[in-house]
């Protein structure tokens, strides 16, 4: 059975209601921005299915390329962004970043 | 064709066509390599890095200016796609690139004046407000799905740094953190709405969109229950949701009071104006690309409308949210909220005009609805930047960002008193400031939509009722700077007339009146700036 761009997106959709349900939930900040690759990489599976089977061609694989390496630069800046927040306040829980607020 | 023929064409295209109208985004990043290079060599005594900022910016905007010069003096708008139509020129794109250098030019100067970064960070913090500047004047010029999505992070990973800067700080380090989490979740919401609007549309080309759209609905039935359709607003849906994070609109706004309070007050001032102003071109240039599309007019209506809807939350929650604010970095980020609605309402009367088919030609109303927008801007970036300087200059001096660090301050510091009178009663809408000419112009705009849906004169009611709910938490900072009496302990602000900090102060309150008494100095600009996008439609 060859699967069709229905299954492709299918897979997709998964991986994007994954990622948002852990975005969501998770009190670790390293999860959470395990949550956000899960919903770049769910629309990069969608860029390639495009790619294959609608007019979008090429340019969906290069946009999947340069989802990557923006991917990268992302998690790089939060990394750094969350390691400062563990020197300051000693956790790494979301919701121990309550200081400011009203 | 063959392939060294196709280089050879890419190569022509690029350095004849494209790079030569690329100049301005070249300064920046010249400036940002040298930056690091001085660095390296460790010429950073000889040449601190806000010096080499300072020429970087201000090359810029002669560059810009340059370009505005040969643009606008043509009859007819000009519009030109580089870099194989990722990129688009026109006046549109050179407007905010004018407004974007201006701007990077003054915040250059602020800072030097304040001293935020010290010597030491100087090349860093700089290269991250060079480079964010260049991801914002990339989101004005995008006309490819790609390119938007690229600049919004280009935009907004600096931005990230940014805010997180003061390093030692608990409240900084608290507010990147909520920045980038949430901007990181948006950005990926907006990549997936990206990917479905262009798999559904097959195109990921900006200037495509409508007449794809307009095919997808003539192979449907049109409305929302076409699945292919349906797939489109999804995804329109989610962009929505990624650019109404960078416009802090409601509900993604949790992130714009806490990363304020916690970045300094140059870095809020910048995030508050510059990256409002890209995301507002990314929206403009997303709703005129789909608009006019045949057979998807009530889908677009809908939009429409539903921006509307949210500009009047939006507003109202951004403005009852600011009474209880203590710091005034807050209190600002609850007014930016509140303005981010005040200019989303012109965006909502764009596209209701522009999907109303009885109107016939709406393009001259569309235009000035756009012009209002642009305006609006153009004001906003003088009287909130004005706040948050006096903002940042008192801190230096009290080391609080407090009401109570301004009380009676008229007794010390009467120029950055009345600055600041001048600033919060233009962003009140105040007459004869210059607030209260860009708010007449979308308040007129809004009126004028009207005829297409009359859901336009709910949001105009809201407006207007909105302005005066503003009048009072503005007041209250101003009653306490004014007419209340310092207190014995506070330290002294001792910020002499004759001063930079003043010179600077006051030219940005000067433009904040000139703009009020002589609204045709800019509104001509504007007006052709919005003229060359919705005429080249």
């Amino acid at each position: 059975m060859i699967a069709g761009l229905q299954a492709y997106l299918l897979v997709g959709a998964v991986l994007f209601v994954c990622g948002v349900i852990c975005m969501a939930t998770k009190r670790n900040g390293i999860g959470v921005l395990m949550g956000v690759e899960l919903v770049l990489n769910g629309a990069n599976v969608n860029f390639i299915a495009f790619s294959k089977y609608t007019a979008l061609g090429l340019d969906a694989q290069i946009f999947a390329l340069f989802v990557i390496v923006l991917a990268a630069a992302e998690a790089a800046v939060a990394l750094a962004i969350a390691l400062n927040f563990y020197n300051n306040h000693l956790t790494i829980d979301v919701d121990k970043a309550n200081r400011l607020k009203g | 064709m063959l392939f060294s023929q196709l280089i050879t064409k890419l190569i022509q295209d690029t350095t004849e066509k494209s790079l030569p109208l690329f100049g301005v985004e070249l300064c920046l990043c010249v400036t940002i390599v040298l930056m690091l290079l001085v660095r390296l060599f460790s010429a950073d005594r000889v040449l601190p890095a806000c010096i080499t900022a300072v020429v970087g910016a201000a090359a810029a905007l002669t560059c810009s200016w340059l370009q505005y010069r040969e643009l606008f003096a043509q009859s007819a708008p000009v519009s030109t796609e580089l870099f194989t139509g990722l990129l688009i020129h026109d006046n549109f794109t050179v407007y905010f690139r004018a407004f974007l250098s201006l701007f990077l030019l003054l915040t250059v100067a602020l800072t030097s004046l304040t001293g935020i970064p010290d010597e030491e960070d100087g090349p860093d913090f700089y290269s991250l407000l060079f480079g964010a500047t260049l991801g914002m004047m990339l989101m004005a010029s995008s006309n490819s799905l790609l390119m938007l999505f690229i600049a919004v992070e280009m935009a907004s990973v600096p931005s990230y740094a940014m805010v997180g800067f003061l390093k030692g700080q608990k409240s900084a380090s608290e507010g990147a953190l909520k920045y980038v989490v949430y901007g990181a979740g948006a950005a990926g919401v907006m990549l997936y709405g990206i990917s479905l609007v262009a798999g559904t549309l097959g195109t990921a080309d900006m200037s495509l969109l409508s007449e794809r759209l307009a095919a997808v609905a003539a192979d449907g039935s049109g409305g929302l229950g076409d699945p292919e359709l349906r797939t489109f607003a999804l995804g329109l849906l989610m962009i929505l949701a990624g650019l109404a994070f960078k416009l802090s609109l409601v509900p993604f706004h949790f992130w714009c009071p806490d990363a304020f309070e916690g970045a300094s007050a140059e870095v809020a001032g910048f995030l508050s104006i510059a990256s409002k102003a890209g995301a507002f071109a990314l929206l403009v240039r997303l709703c005129i690309s789909m608009a006019g599309a045949e057979g998807a007019e009530t889908l677009l209506t809908a939009f429409g409308v539903g921006l509307g809807v949210i500009s009047i939350i939006t507003m109202t929650l951004g403005n009852l949210a600011a009474y209880g604010q203590d710091n005034l970095k807050r209190l600002l980020a609850y007014s930016t909220i509140a303005h981010a609605g005040y200019m989303v309402m012109a965006v909502s009367a764009m596209v209701v005009m522009l999907s109303d088919t009885a109107a016939g030609d709406v393009s001259r109303s569309v235009a000035s609805a756009m012009e209002g927008l642009l305006y609006y801007l153009f004001v906003y970036l003088f009287m909130n930047l004005g706040a948050f300087a006096v903002i940042a200059l008192v801190r230096n001096h009290t080391y609080g960002e407090t009401i109570g660090d301004v009380r009676g301050l008229i007794s010390q510091a009467p120029v950055l008193c009345v600055v600041m009178l001048v600033c919060f009663f233009s962003l009140v809408g105040l007459p004869p400031f210059g607030g209260f000419v860009g708010k007449f112009f979308i308040f007129a705009a809004v009126f004028n939509a009207g005829s297409s849906h009359s859901f336009m004169y709910v949001l105009l009611a809201f407006g207007c009722l909105n302005t005066v709910f503003s009048l009072f938490y503005y007041i209250r900072v101003l009653k306490t700077m004014f007419l209340e009496t310092r207190d014995e302990d506070a330290r002294p602000v001792p910020v002499q007339f004759a001063s930079w900090e003043s010179a600077f102060v006051l030219t940005l309150a000067g433009f904040v009146i000139l703009l009020g008494v002589a609204p045709y100095v800019m509104s001509t600009t504007a007006n052709s700036a919005a003229q060359a996008l919705v005429m080249l439609q």
